[in-house]
């Protein structure tokens, strides 16, 4: 299938899960995606799994800290500044699940974006907004070119018998990677430039024909985004 | 750059040559307009290419009539793949959508590289992505082609061919270089630039100058530092190193040279324990140390010192008699990432060689580096070779043929070793 139909059936399930409002819907939505993503490449999925997974984690475990919502309370902690009680209601768990389930969805639309589809044919495919197209396609590839920078770095130091391990270890290279990083992004600005990126009169080398499919799953990605709203 | 004055006629090849942070590449962003649109600086006089000023055309409008390639191959790549990569800047200049495929293969084809055409820019050797970098500038047919150290990560004959390919272009050629015998056969003039100024029709310094090579193919010497026996290695699927076997003696240098992608790098690593082998024996005596061919990975810290002061437990003593040996005093408080790439290089080196390793494996030691740092590379390696074996992967046979003791050859895919 075409990356750009592809790219909007994912965008309508992660749409469907924001617009749904019952759990078991957006926890449907987020298995099916997470089956989705397990058929990317093993060595690339495993980062954008746990960003994903461990991101809605996170937003479950720390929502009944910083809500106050319902009255069945089933923990009551310490009173701290700012937040007041810590209680812990039935409530509060169920919507950490709810929004932890939701940002779930959307990463997991996101890894299954930047593992399986083919950004250079996306950009291609954009029929508008093809700079746009093209940054997010260029963030995109920021994940994958981190994840490689760091191998690098790690193996740099390897070579010279120092060995990163532990948090703190690898922590100590986050700020070189992001350094390096908008090295890279100058670099690549310039060399953009000097290949007249941003020039008016541009034009794209003919993309292949859309077929049934392709516009069969356009059409199923608006109805997802309906569904999710008035159904799910 | 300081009063720097030059013309170039249509079809005529201009080798820039000069020391390290000479200006030279600062000459080519000007003739681009990169200077002083992208890098601003304070700007005087005039570049004037094809008619247009280059002051008030910014270098989008000039792409075209001219086009760049830049010293790292790694970071002027847009897309994932090659064929998209190369017809990107076609379809920036409005070529007419049914020409962009076919002048795309055929400039891939023009550098040898048409089996890459599908292939994902991060799966490609070094020396690979720099000829689908190469292709992607011809591919747009400019009237003033500027090549920044273009074959920096090319085998000889891929080199050679690329600077064939770039003189008869038709385009006005200027290229900068490193390794002298690449380009002084095939260009009309050379000009010198050291300082900022343009040096040209004086006699180039003596280490600029064509020199022969004998790449010396003996036995082993001394008592075995490291020893690979009919070791394999794949990358996936992808079988790498095939049945090699190479032995590493205290003592001697020893020279790995051979085409791009045949497993240079992949052998290197494993002799110093990056990497593992599928099948065969691999015996290490001593500590070992690697030196990337990337010295952008030797940037962790924010002093000089500091960074090559890791290998050895913090000792800022050792770290700065390093960085002196490798000419790089007074250095020592200076952020690696304001060096320039040639300073990059050498204090990649001080960071590994300040560990006085047992086995010191060097992958591309002289990328970026002019040839007057060789010659004291190449000095600094043979004063410290008795104390340990060193093995040397370059493509720089000048190089090899002044520092080896002997040299071994990769084949064309699988490692066949003398």
């Amino acid at each position: 299938m075409s990356p750009a139909p592809a790219a909007a059936l994912l965008a309508g399930l992660a749409a469907a899960a924001l617009l749904a409002g019952r759990t078991v819907s957006v926890a449907a939505i987020a298995a099916l995606l997470l089956l989705v993503c397990l058929r990317g490449p093993a060595g690339r999925r495993r980062l954008y799994l746990a960003g994903a997974l461990g991101s809605g984690l996170a937003v479950f475990l720390l929502t009944p800290f910083v809500s106050t919502i319902g009255w069945h309370v089933l923990w009551s902690g310490p009173s701290v500044p700012v937040l007041g009680r810590l209680d812990v209601t039935r409530e509060e768990l169920h919507n950490g699940l709810f929004q932890g389930l939701r940002l779930t969805a959307v990463g997991l639309a996101f890894a299954a974006y930047a593992l399986l589809l083919d950004l250079d044919r996306l950009v291609q495919a954009a029929g508008f907004a093809r700079r746009s197209v093209l940054a997010i396609a260029l963030g995109t590839r920021l994940v994958p070119t981190l994840e490689r920078d760091a191998a690098g770095l790690v193996e740099a130091l390897r070579g010279r018998g120092v060995e990163v391990t532990g948090a703190r270890g690898r922590a100590r290279l986050l700020a070189p990677l992001l350094a390096g990083s908008l090295e890279r992004a100058l670099n690549l600005a310039e060399a953009m430039e000097a290949r007249g990126y941003g020039r008016p009169g541009a034009t794209r080398a003919p993309r292949p024909p859309w077929g049934a499919r392709e516009r069969g799953a356009l059409l199923l990605a608006g109805l997802l985004v309906a569904i999710g709203a008035l159904w799910l | 750059m300081r009063d720097c004055s030059l013309e170039l006629e249509p079809g005529e090849v201009v080798a820039l040559l000069g020391p390290s942070g000479g200006g030279k590449s600062t000459l080519l962003r000007a003739l681009a307009g990169l200077v002083p649109h992208f890098h601003g600086g304070r700007f005087s006089g005039q570049v004037e290419v094809d008619g247009l000023d280059t002051r008030r055309a910014r270098p989008a409008e000039l792409a075209g009539t001219v086009a760049t390639l830049f010293q790292d191959p790694e970071d002027q790549v847009v897309f994932t793949r090659v064929a998209a990569e190369v017809a990107f800047g076609l379809e920036n200049l409005g070529t007419p959508p049914a020409e962009i495929a076919p002048r795309a293969a055929e400039a891939l084809a023009a550098i040898g590289a048409a089996h890459l055409a599908e292939r994902p820019v991060a799966e490609l050797s070094g020396g690979e992505l720099q000829r689908v970098c190469l292709a992607s500038v011809l591919a747009l047919e400019p009237r003033l082609l500027l090549l920044d150290e273009p074959t920096s990560q090319l085998d000889p004959e891929g080199a050679a061919a690329a600077i064939e390919l770039a003189r008869t272009s038709g385009a006005a050629v200027v290229v900068s270089e490193q390794r002298p015998d690449r380009v002084l056969e095939a260009c009309d003039r050379v000009l010198f630039v050291e300082a900022g100024r343009i040096r040209e029709g004086e006699q180039l310094p003596a280490a600029w100058l064509p020199r022969g090579m004998h790449l010396p193919a003996s036995e082993p010497l001394g008592a075995a530092v490291c020893r690979l026996e009919d070791v394999s290695f794949a990358y996936d699927a992808l079988p790498v190193v095939v049945g090699a076997s190479i032995q590493l003696g205290r003592g001697e240098i020893v020279a790995l040279v051979g085409p791009n992608g045949s497993g240079k790098t992949t052998l290197a690593k494993l002799a110093v324990g990056l990497l593992e082998p599928d099948t065969g024996l691999v015996e290490r005596h001593g500590r070992a140390c690697y030196l990337s061919q990337d010295p952008g990975r030797y940037l962790v810290r924010e002093r000089a010192d500091e960074e090559v002061a890791l290998a050895v437990g913090g000792d800022l003593a050792r770290s700065r008699r390093a960085l002196a040996a490798v000419g790089l005093a007074g250095f020592e408080e200076r952020h690696p990432r304001d060096l320039s790439s040639g300073e990059r290089e050498r204090l990649a080196l001080a960071a590994v060689l300040v560990a006085e390793p047992d086995l010191l494996v060097l992958d591309e030691p002289t990328r970026g580096v002019d040839p007057e740092r060789k010659d004291e590379l190449a000095a600094l390696l043979r004063a410290q070779a008795p104390g340990r074996a060193t093995l040397v992967v370059t493509n720089d046979l000048v190089f090899a043929s002044e520092v080896a003791d002997r040299c071994v050859s990769t084949g064309a895919r699988e490692v066949a070793l003398a």
